[in-house]
């Protein structure tokens, strides 16, 4: 959705416009809940952050700077939230690797499954700075510039989390066997 | 051997595509010559293919339409009134038509005795008006939010009349089941709103809702003579299965 298409129909939900939050809802219910599921490796806590993310950003319409992207705004909210969940529930990294044990339903038979899940639990294993800029970066396909402006960070230091991130990644994924 | 960090940027930084040509120029002499150097290159490059091919989670069916649920109504442009604000509508509007079935059904049944708590069935498309508004006390409501099943059920109550208002979505067909024990209380009507393909049979102590997949509103009227203290007991069954059960007290006054 392009950031005119965003603005429109951040417009229409500071009115009130509750088919236009919807709209807004269904275009970022999908990545806001995959940040979420990243960032926090449980699908349970990923619904409650998306929710109370939605929340906030309904009840805070007001705080959002249109200058700025939309997408800037709402994954900043989903990472702090995430992060914040985290810290409340006193899980701070590392989650070792649950990731790996979780649902062994039939479908985690399929290798995409397999790989997913063991990705996730490398990426448990790697602190929430360098988590966080890896499920940007990866997860949401945001680019340098765009993690700085989220995180406000210099792209730099973006840069830098973000290769220590993969180095890290790398050999958590050896050490998992993949 | 340690490669130097400006050249780990620089695959890193060539792996992203976000590279100048001098750069590249640079990076491609070094790996050249560098057989380590070409290792971390690929290995990098296969990691971020590993990660870009990770497949999204699917977020719950039911999430959003519990998030919509959990947003207040505001402002003026609201586009899907409530069910409230529908029902009480002054004057009274389309849905207060339908609603009208339950009034109007019972009062010409308990004036010729044809029910009191006996068995009936098949009562949709019951037709009716109504005159005034109708001021109803809020009791309890329960929210749901299960895979099969979301949203909310709410108790109120007008004199005699129980209502049950359901705000529900489903992903599959659900059987709602409502159920009380209080055997003097019984079926009163029945009233859709936004959607068809809900069906309500009624029998003592129990009215039956089979509702299709999708978004559903509609309300389950109940005569409880005396505005007796009772519990209406729900359980929703997916493929014969119970999915969520929850109860709903009314005491008077409340």
């Amino acid at each position: 959705m392009s950031k005119t298409d965003d603005t429109k129909l951040i417009e229409r939900c500071s009115a009130g416009d509750r088919q236009a939050f919807e709209a807004l809802l269904a275009e970022y219910e999908k990545p806001v809940y995959n940040a979420a599921y990243r960032m926090l490796n449980n699908r349970d806590d990923a619904r409650d952050v998306t929710q109370t993310v939605f929340l906030k950003v309904f009840q805070n319409f007001s705080q959002y700077d249109p200058s700025r992207r939309f997408f800037s705004w709402i994954y900043r909210i989903t990472l702090n939230e995430s992060i914040n969940w985290l810290g409340k529930a006193n899980r701070l990294e590392p989650l070792a690797f649950d990731a790996a044990d979780e649902g062994k339903g039939p479908e985690q038979q399929l290798e995409s499954a397999r790989v997913s899940a063991t990705v996730q639990a490398a990426l448990m294993t790697i602190n929430t700075d360098y988590r966080t800029v890896v499920v940007l970066k990866h997860f949401l396909g945001c680019s340098y510039v765009e993690i700085g402006e989220i995180l406000e960070i210099p792209e730099k230091t973006v840069k830098s989390r973000l290769y220590t991130a993969r180095q890290q990644l790398k050999d958590a994924l050896t050490e998992l066997g993949l | 051997m340690t490669i130097e960090q400006k050249f780990t940027d620089l695959i890193n930084a060539d792996i992203d595509g976000d590279i100048s040509e001098a750069e590249k120029a640079e990076l491609q002499a070094f790996l050249s010559d560098n057989a380590e150097g070409r290792a971390m290159h690929d290995e990098l490059a296969a990691l971020c293919d590993t990660l870009e091919g990770v497949e999204q989670e699917a977020p719950p069916p039911y999430m959003r339409h519990v998030i919509m649920n959990s947003v207040p109504p505001t402002g003026s442009k609201e586009e899907s009134p409530g069910f409230l604000q529908i029902l009480f509508a002054t004057p009274a509007l389309k849905y207060a038509v339908t609603f009208a079935a339950g009034v109007f059904l019972t009062l010409s049944m308990l004036s010729s005795s044809q029910i009191s708590n006996q068995t009936f069935d098949n009562v949709t498309g019951l037709v009716g008006t109504v005159a005034e508004p109708v001021n109803t006390t809020f009791a309890r409501s329960v929210t749901l939010s299960e895979t099969d099943i979301a949203g909310t059920v709410s108790l109120r109550s007008a004199g005699s009349i129980m209502i049950l208002d359901f705000d529900l979505v489903s992903t599959d067909h659900i059987e709602v089941q409502a159920d009380y024990t209080d055997r003097t209380i019984w079926f009163n009507g029945f009233a859709q709103l936004e959607s068809e393909g809900t069906t309500v049979s009624a029998e003592a102590g129990r009215v039956r809702l089979n509702m299709e997949e999708g978004k559903r509103r509609y309300a389950v009227y109940l005569h409880n003579q005396g505005a007796r203290r009772t519990t209406v007991s729900l359980r929703f069954l997916a493929d014969g299965k119970v999915v969520h059960q929850a109860k709903l007290d009314y005491s008077p006054g409340h």
